[in-house]
């Protein structure tokens, strides 16, 4: 259906589109996530559009979905000819690439014109991270997620464990998983396959400041002895894994048919889980990252941004950013989809704050670290991640161990780094 | 002194064959151009283009920089590149023997089968070709998946462990060939089915009432009638091998971050090349890698072609 | 009459185990598309990947996925592109490059030869080391998101020209002459000669230019960027992302989808295959 009425808007365009290909003054190219053109979320998006257009008669908007990596291919294409598009999202972990290709406007002294209450909306420590110098800025911070812990309630019960005792640290989490082992179950993914799950345990161990890159001192900022304890446990909680990572299918299906007790993974699983405890009666809740000591939780946040090409439709599609970001349209975006965001004025919104998934994504990004930082001030060094990983399978392959192949691989990332 | 018998240049006009001549060679280009003209402007000019940028350090945004012979140094010094480079080695030189050798017996047998039933095994044969690439290697990951795929839980039940089939940098390439033969099986098929049917069926009869066994029939007349054929899919299979990248990048659920898999151990140079062009906005040096590519890739069909004419010659 | 095997009555050894090996083969490389065609055809919330869905179990589903995924996301419109763009880029191969294999194959001239090892150097370059160059060439035609920056580029086709050279070689030149003799143009003695005794060639080189099109996915990536111009393989891509929030069944409906127009094209079309790739193959 929100195919149909797009296709209605686009009817007039589409002939123009083909034959000449020109962007007219009036027309603005808005890139976003391949699953915020689809279902609920495109048609939240296209009311925006149809709401934003009407102030602004002449004005046509056309919003296209793609994949990541299809997202900054595009993006970055774009940006090396010119015709790219006028608004997009992307993943501020991304932010450094898109900034030196070229890709983003400086929208400082426009941020600069909003009204003092339109600024305080937003998360703060966002806006300092799309600010990378005075006078300097990228993007405005839009959406984002907050990893979390799923757990399969069934299988909690099976293995004589009360969900409702939260888990209290490392040693309490590691003894449940005894216990789902005794019982014949899987405990958790395989967490040293992904970078995501590697993060949400090391941050159960270290410092928001002791993950990510300093690119002022040329290092990296992990810290050998923090890397070692992670890996450490990851060698503990080897027996009770099954083997798969975090974001392969078996592991959803291993979770929805009760065979796999934790999941640590992000929101956008949620909509899988929530159709088979429709479907097929699975029970589950979402819960903190434990961390390695009480009190400390782990968890790795990430952000994306909505920012403008500095085209000729700069102006309009600024003020487009700023309407699609803003408190309003936020609220009625996380109300609708539980998803988190970067406006903090919206989150506080209470129809929104009751929302189940949101108020888990809200509280875990409090403790979380951010997914890669800093952001927009340059691309990490193309090995990072699989000099990372790769040195971690060797610890949990029992190759080397957690002491010294933490700061092996320290001493290497220090190296990549200081090459660049 | 013979005057000569056919109008040449000494002569003052030019003579009606001349201008004959003149006017086939106009129509020649004439016809040529639509081709010329396209392949000048999306292929040469293109090409030249980034072979000029090979020599600078360009991420699309500043201004080029000329650097030089040092992307070339980079390409060919860089550890990865070697690592590349090594993987691709070890895959041409299994794929292409394996990938023929097993089309090759696909053929064989199904021309042992008549009308219909021919036919359905060749049209089954070939439905993992016209799949989507991603859907086959979704399915092969699930196949392969650790634990609970369902070769792992063969091997659990044949008494063997866990065998991390995407995982291990020592079994991941041969997990590749694996759906790279299955893949690809049925194109290769399918060409040399069509050779193995224009052997005409007597030199077999002949070959039956001399004694010949099975395996002589295949040795003595099957292989020497598909020569030409054989020798085309071989060398398609070589040329494609060389620039392999879809399969890896999928099978490894590589994005620009992070590509390869463990260890990279499906590192290929194409992949490579993807990598620093887009991953790390270096284009210049992806120029250059591309450009060194060719050259291997030039290099070796040559030496084919060397090699093949020196066979037809003896 | 085919194959060696004459004799129906007789079950020998040899026959059963051919008939084994064949099924079991055929059964190896179906599995894994009849696998996704039950994911698509189930219940939603059943997993897929764990054990292999041996057969369909809901019918409604499966065809509510297929309605989902083709009114949310534009496939259809997505097809319509792709079938323009496969159907202009065989037109525009197959005449191109048969004026040009006819020069080529036929004729002598000055260039001749340079000409010709020059485009087959081409076919040495990894399409990907001529993306952004081709890109930014398009990009100044001003063909960005349009039909032409999509098929153009395409139709110098190095592989097309060296198939229907060889084939075209074997056209007798007594015939050529003799049309001449006749008084035939130039341009009527490619086009009432050589193209109609090229026919096998011609069907084969349209139905590999719709295969290798169809599928291609790097150049309508670069140049398709508003989705009015999204081929199907780029709709696809949406559903395939890593982060995308559908469930496994939409996301093989969607690849399903884009498996059938190829399918169907080469089960209409085998025996032309088939035979086109055979005489050029022996030829070659």
């Amino acid at each position: 259906m929100g195919w149909i009425g797009f296709g209605s808007v686009r009817v007039l365009a589409l002939t123009g589109a083909l034959a000449s290909g020109v962007t007219h003054a009036q027309e603005l190219d808005y890139w976003v996530y391949s699953d915020f053109a689809q279902g609920e979320a495109l048609k939240l998006q296209q009311t925006f559009i149809e709401e934003f257009t009407a102030k602004h008669p002449g004005l046509e908007i056309t919003i296209s979905g793609r994949g990541d990596d299809d997202l900054l291919t595009g993006q970055i294409a774009g940006a090396s000819s010119g015709t790219g598009p006028d608004v997009f999202m992307n993943s501020t972990s991304l932010g450094a690439i898109l900034a030196q290709a070229g890709a983003l406007k400086n929208i400082y002294e426009d941020w600069m014109a909003m009204p003092e209450d339109f600024r305080a909306q937003f998360n703060p420590d966002l806006i300092k991270m799309c600010t990378p110098q005075p006078s300097v800025m990228y993007c405005l911070p839009y959406t984002g997620y907050g990893s979390f812990m799923y757990r399969n309630l069934t299988v909690l019960e099976e293995a004589g464990i009360d969900p409702k005792q939260p888990i209290t640290d490392w040693s309490d989490w590691k003894a449940q998983m005894g216990r789902i082992q005794a019982v014949g179950k899987k405990a958790v993914p395989d967490m040293s396959q992904s970078w995501l799950s590697l993060a949400n345990i090391y941050s159960g161990v270290a410092a928001p400041d002791e993950w990510g890159i300093d690119f002022d001192n040329k290092k990296t900022r992990i810290a050998p002895e923090k890397l070692a304890e992670a890996t450490q446990m990851l060698l503990d909680i080897k027996p009770y894994t099954s083997g798969t990572s975090e974001d392969d299918q078996v592991t959803k299906d291993l979770f929805t048919t009760n065979q796999l007790a934790f999941l640590v993974s992000g929101p956008w699983v949620d909509p899988i889980f929530e159709q088979a405890a429709k479907e097929r009666g699975l029970k589950y809740d979402r819960v903190l990252v434990p961390g390695a000591q009480e009190g400390q939780y782990g968890g790795v946040k990430g952000f994306e941004f909505i920012a403008i090409a500095p085209k000729a439709n700069a102006k309009i599609a600024w003020e487009f950013a700023a309407y699609v970001a803003e408190k309003k349209q936020m609220t009625r975006w996380a109300a609708a989809l539980g998803r988190f965001n970067s406006n903090d004025a919206a989150l506080a919104d209470p129809q929104v704050s009751s929302h189940s998934l949101l108020a888990i994504t809200n509280e875990a990004s409090k403790h979380a670290i951010f997914n890669r930082p800093p952001f927009f001030v340059k691309p990490y060094p193309s090995d990072y991640w699989s000099v990372l990983l790769d040195g971690v399978a060797d610890i949990v392959e029992g190759d080397e161990t957690p002491q010294d192949g933490a700061k092996r691989i320290v001493d290497e990332l220090n190296e990549l780094v200081a090459d660049e | 002194m013979k005057r000569p018998v056919r109008p040449g240049p000494r002569e003052g006009w030019p003579t009606s064959s001349r201008v004959d001549e003149m006017q086939k060679t106009f129509w020649n280009y004439l016809m040529l151009a639509p081709f010329m003209i396209l392949f000048g402007a999306f292929f040469l000019y293109p090409i030249l283009s980034g072979f000029r940028y090979s020599f600078y350090d360009w991420d699309t945004v500043r201004e080029p920089v000329f650097v030089g012979l040092k992307n070339y140094e980079t390409v060919l010094g860089s550890r990865n590149s070697r690592i590349a480079a090594g993987n691709l080695a070890a895959y041409v030189a299994i794929t292409v023997p394996l990938g023929v050798s097993v089309a090759f017996g696909l053929a064989l047998l199904v021309d042992h089968f008549a009308g219909f039933w021919g036919r359905f095994f060749r049209s089954v044969y070939f439905v993992p070709v016209v799949m989507p690439l991603f859907l086959a290697a979704t399915i092969w990951r699930w196949l392969y998946a650790p634990n609970f795929g369902m070769f792992n839980l063969l091997a659990g039940w044949l008494g063997a462990g866990n065998i991390r089939f995407l995982n291990d940098p020592d079994v991941m390439l041969y997990s590749m060939i694996a759906v790279d033969v299955w893949v690809s099986a049925g194109f290769n098929m399918v060409i040399l089915l069509a050779g193995l049917k224009n052997i005409p069926r007597h030199y077999y009869e002949a070959a039956r009432l001399d004694g010949a066994t099975k395996l002589q029939e295949i040795v003595y007349v099957t292989l020497p009638m598909i020569k030409p054929v054989m020798i085309f899919v071989i060398s398609y299979s070589f040329i494609s091998a060389l620039q392999v990248f879809d399969l890896p990048w999928l099978l490894t659920g590589s994005s620009f971050l992070d590509y390869g898999g463990r260890q990279k151990a499906l590192l290929f140079p194409v992949m490579d090349m993807m990598g620093r062009g887009f991953g790390s906005l270096s284009f210049g040096l992806a120029s250059a890698y591309g450009f060194v590519l060719t050259f291997v890739i030039v290099l070796i069909t040559a030496a084919i072609f060397a090699l093949q004419k020196r066979e037809a010659r003896t | 009459m085919t194959g060696l095997k004459r004799n129906f009555s007789r079950i020998t050894p040899w026959s059963v185990a051919k008939w084994a090996a064949a099924l079991c083969i055929a059964l190896v490389m179906v599995f894994p598309i009849w696998w996704m065609f039950n994911v698509v055809f189930a219940d939603p919330g059943v997993p897929a990947s764990l054990n292999p869905r041996l057969y369909p179990t809901s019918l409604s589903a499966g065809i509510e996925n297929i309605r989902r995924v083709l009114s949310e996301t534009g496939y259809l419109r997505a097809y319509y592109v792709s079938v323009a763009y496969t159907v202009l880029t065989i037109a525009g191969v197959l005449l191109i490059g048969s004026m040009a294999a006819f020069e080529f194959a036929l004729f002598r001239f000055p260039g001749a030869r340079i000409l010709f090892a020059l485009v087959m150097l081409s076919l040495m370059v990894p399409t990907a080391a001529t993306l952004i160059p081709t890109y930014l060439v398009v990009a100044k035609l001003g063909w960005l998101n349009t039909m032409q920056g999509l098929v153009v580029p395409g139709l110098a086709s190095a592989f097309g020209l060296f198939m229907l050279t060889q084939f075209m070689k074997s056209i007798p030149q007594e015939m050529l002459e003799a049309a001449r003799l006749d008084g035939a143009t130039h341009f009527q003695l490619y086009w009432f000669i050589a193209l109609p005794l090229s026919k096998t060639a011609l069907v084969t080189l349209a139905i590999l230019t719709f295969m290798k099109t169809w599928g291609n996915f790097i150049w309508p990536l670069v140049i398709s960027q508003k989705p009015e111009l999204f081929t199907v393989s780029q709709v696809v891509s949406l559903f395939n992302a890593p982060l995308s929030h559908t469930t496994v069944d939409v996301v093989m409906t969607a690849n399903l989808l884009a498996a059938i127009p190829p399918l169907v094209f080469f089960l209409i079309f085998q025996r032309q295959i088939v035979e086109g790739i055979a005489s050029s193959g022996t030829k070659g």
